[in-house]
């Protein structure tokens, strides 16, 4: 009769076996939270393309660029829209941005083949100067980004390179990325490293400083920690990168050793999920900015 | 007590039994593995496969009437009663087939397991148990119309002979060819001769893609040249955009990357001026194009389908879905541009215009009548607009009118949950 009271016992302590892995394992997914979303709503009004995302840690600024609208979006900390900025009208389809520690935002306008540089103090709007850049194609500029040297990546796209310009906005280099794809990308981690990304071949490259390259991985396909489409990165502060799959409708994630982690998000409409997400971008404080194009809203995860 | 204890000791003596006697199937094909009974009875109700039986061509567990080596005759999850998904099946045995599995490319049906839109199950007049002769068989599917309508047509392929060049299930070069494309042609053509170079301007295209100019199954042109020219290609003015063929780098565009483009097609500029834009390194308009000859519309280099596809394979694979029946009709005949700007876009996914301005220039009627859609109409679960696309999905989808949601259940309490 004890026996049998004990084969009781060893029922549940067998479930209790399959289901705590079981648990465990679902445990990495559930780390990432959406916490936010950013909507249109009365003050802001409608809102169209969404492109471009910044975060600006010495203010604690949220910038997005709302490229059919002309115009250049700032939420505070807690996300409450602050203010809508067109720089005099200069404005006509900005999409990436990114501003420096002296407060200078940098804007790129492809249909102009320009990117501008936007002192808000003196109010004054001003072109990149791209006349010492290495001729080839006309430079079609897409995401950029700021490192804490205060030097401006920008991507080329018709020519497959990050242009890297100094504190001054004098061109210092080039990367080329010689067998890519597809460049669309290009971040900064926290040890200066470079990070692109190519969505026709779905690969990441960390580059260093000098624009060596250090490591490639990532790839295309069907199988989980793949991409259909990959179209953003960015680095986390824990140098966790960070992937938008845009036809996938999901972020994936990879260790510094470029091992596919976890993923998370699937298609959908309600907060949380995503629709045709165009560009990630990650703070200091290890926030999740997610731009959600065909929802028309910024998801902020965490 | 002993009760139970016995009664633990049976049921583990079962199991172990089971798993014993188990052991012998696993690693054995379904042909192998099946106990063979008197099959004759098949027959009996199913005569017609009797007068296959003594075909000479036909498949050998069918000949031996190990009818139960494929079938299941009480039950199965699969149509005609087979024991395993085709493909799965067939491989069981044919595991040459299974090892090519690991090549670059893959004919789609043999991807897919869909061995007998080529081959018959049981017998067949025509060797490797095929459907019909080797050439009448490919035409089946591909391009009958457009070799044999032609004027000039490639020997193997007026015969029929597919396989010279190709091979029918997996390949390592595209499309689906045995060998290189270079070697391929190489084969059998020699481009050294005085006749070839002169053809050529003297440029030494040895190692380009023939491809490129020539049609390799027919054309109305002489020399398989394609339908379509470039002007100065069919005015033999290849200095145009080339270095003379005695320079040094003769093959060499002249000037930087997309210059040699748009120094005639200064218009195109423009297009690419976009939020959106296929821009590319060097002369990227040939990644697209075609700068000699094509058989395609505005020189494509292919079909508007594989020149969109060959970048975009997760479409690829969605189109090739067949879980995914309900189809915009210009996805099913590959129009990829009668919605997206294949140059560039102010619009998200390259369309050309905003989404209902896009879906309302051929669905006129919609524009007028239709669920409340664009400004005022506020889908409750995104507080984002409501367009075309909120419901449908163009690129396929497994509901009527490739709605996201199957309209008789789901789809309306998405958003109206009051019903």
């Amino acid at each position: 009769m004890n026996m049998f009271r004990r084969g009781h016992l060893v029922i549940p302590f067998l479930i209790f076996l399959l289901v705590i892995p079981a648990t465990a394992l679902c445990a990495g997914k559930g780390k990432i939270k959406h916490l936010t979303s950013i909507t249109k709503n009365s003050e802001i009004g409608r809102l169209s393309l969404l492109s471009g995302l910044f975060f600006d840690e010495s203010r604690n600024r949220l910038y997005v660029t709302d490229t059919t609208n002309k115009r250049i979006l700032a939420f505070d900390v807690d996300f409450k829209f602050v203010s809508e900025f067109n720089a005099g009208g200069a404005l006509v389809a900005p999409t990436s941005l990114a501003r420096n520690s002296k407060g200078r935002l940098f804007v790129a306008e492809p249909a102009k083949g320009k990117v501008l540089f936007i002192d808000i103090k003196q109010k004054s709007v001003r072109p990149i100067n791209f006349s010492a850049v290495p001729k080839a194609n006309a430079v079609y500029p897409g995401n950029m980004a700021v490192d804490s040297a205060d030097n401006l990546y920008i991507v080329d796209k018709a020519n497959q390179r990050v242009l890297i310009f100094d504190a001054d906005m004098r061109f210092n280099r080039q990367i080329l990325v010689k067998d890519g794809n597809g460049l669309i990308d290009v971040k900064v981690g926290p040890n200066g490293n470079i990070y692109t990304l190519d969505t026709i071949d779905g690969a990441i490259r960390v580059f260093d400083r000098r624009g060596n390259l250090l490591k490639r991985f990532g790839k295309k396909g069907k199988d989980k920690g793949e991409f259909n489409f990959p179209v953003s990165l960015a680095v986390h502060p824990n140098r966790m990168v960070y992937v938008v799959d845009q036809h996938n409708h999901k972020v994936l994630a990879f260790n510094k050793k470029g091992e596919f982690v976890l993923d998370f998000s699937q298609l959908g409409w309600r907060e949380g999920r995503l629709h045709y997400p165009s560009y990630i971008y990650i703070n200091k404080a290890g926030k999740i900015f997610v731009v959600d194009r065909a929802n028309s809203r910024i998801s902020i995860f965490e | 007590m002993v009760m139970v204890r016995r009664k633990i000791c049976w049921a583990f003596f079962i199991f172990f039994c089971a798993f014993i006697c188990s052991m012998p199937a696993a690693g054995r094909s379904y042909a192998q593995s099946t106990q063979q009974i008197n099959l004759k009875k098949c027959l009996k109700c199913h005569p017609a496969l009797g007068k296959e039986l003594a075909s000479k061509g036909a498949h050998a567990p069918f000949k031996n009437l190990q009818c139960s080596s494929c079938h299941n005759p009480h039950a199965s999850n699969y149509k005609h009663l087979v024991k395993e998904q085709i493909g799965k099946l067939c491989t069981s045995c044919h595991k040459g087939k299974k090892e090519k599995i690991g090549k670059k490319y893959s004919h789609p049906p043999f991807e897919e397991g869909a061995c007998l839109k080529c081959h018959r199950a049981h017998s067949s007049k025509n060797r490797k148990l095929l459907v019909a002769g080797s050439g009448e068989l490919c035409f089946n599917c591909h391009a009958r119309k457009e070799i044999l309508s032609k004027k000039h047509k490639h020997d193997p392929a007026k015969k029929g002979k597919c396989l010279t060049c190709h091979s029918p299930h997996t390949a390592d070069h595209e499309p689906m060819l045995k060998k290189s494309l270079k070697q391929a042609c190489a084969s059998c053509h020699s481009i050294t001769s005085n006749k070839a170079q002169k053809s050529h301007s003297y440029y030494p295209v040895q190692d380009t893609k023939c491809t490129s100019c020539h049609n390799p199954h027919a054309s109305n042109h002489g020399g398989l040249i394609k339908e379509r020219s470039h002007k100065p290609f069919a005015r033999k003015k290849c200095t145009q955009c080339h270095n003379s063929a005695q320079s040094k780098n003769p093959l060499a565009v002249k000037g930087k990357g997309v210059s040699v483009c748009t120094a005639c097609h200064p218009s195109v500029s423009k297009d690419f001026r976009k939020v959106n834009a296929h821009v590319g390194r060097g002369v990227f308009c040939t990644n697209c194009h075609s700068p000699h000859t094509s058989d395609e519309l505005h020189m494509k280099k292919a079909k508007e389908t594989k020149v969109c596809t060959d970048c975009h394979q997760d479409t690829k694979r969605r189109l090739r879905d067949n879980k995914n029946k309900h189809k915009h009709p210009s996805v099913m005949e590959g129009k990829c541009s009668d919605c997206h700007r294949p140059h560039g876009s102010n619009f998200r996914l390259f369309y050309g215009a905003d989404e209902i301005t896009t879906c309302t220039g051929c669905h006129k009627r919609h524009a007028s009548f239709t669920h409340p859609v664009g400004k005022g109409a506020i889908d409750p679960r995104s507080k984002g607009e409501i367009t075309c696309i909120t419901c449908h999905n163009l690129m396929g989808s497994r509901h009527d009118f490739s709605l996201r949601f199957n309209r008789k259940k789901q789809l309306c309490i998405q958003c109206h949950k009051g019903y």
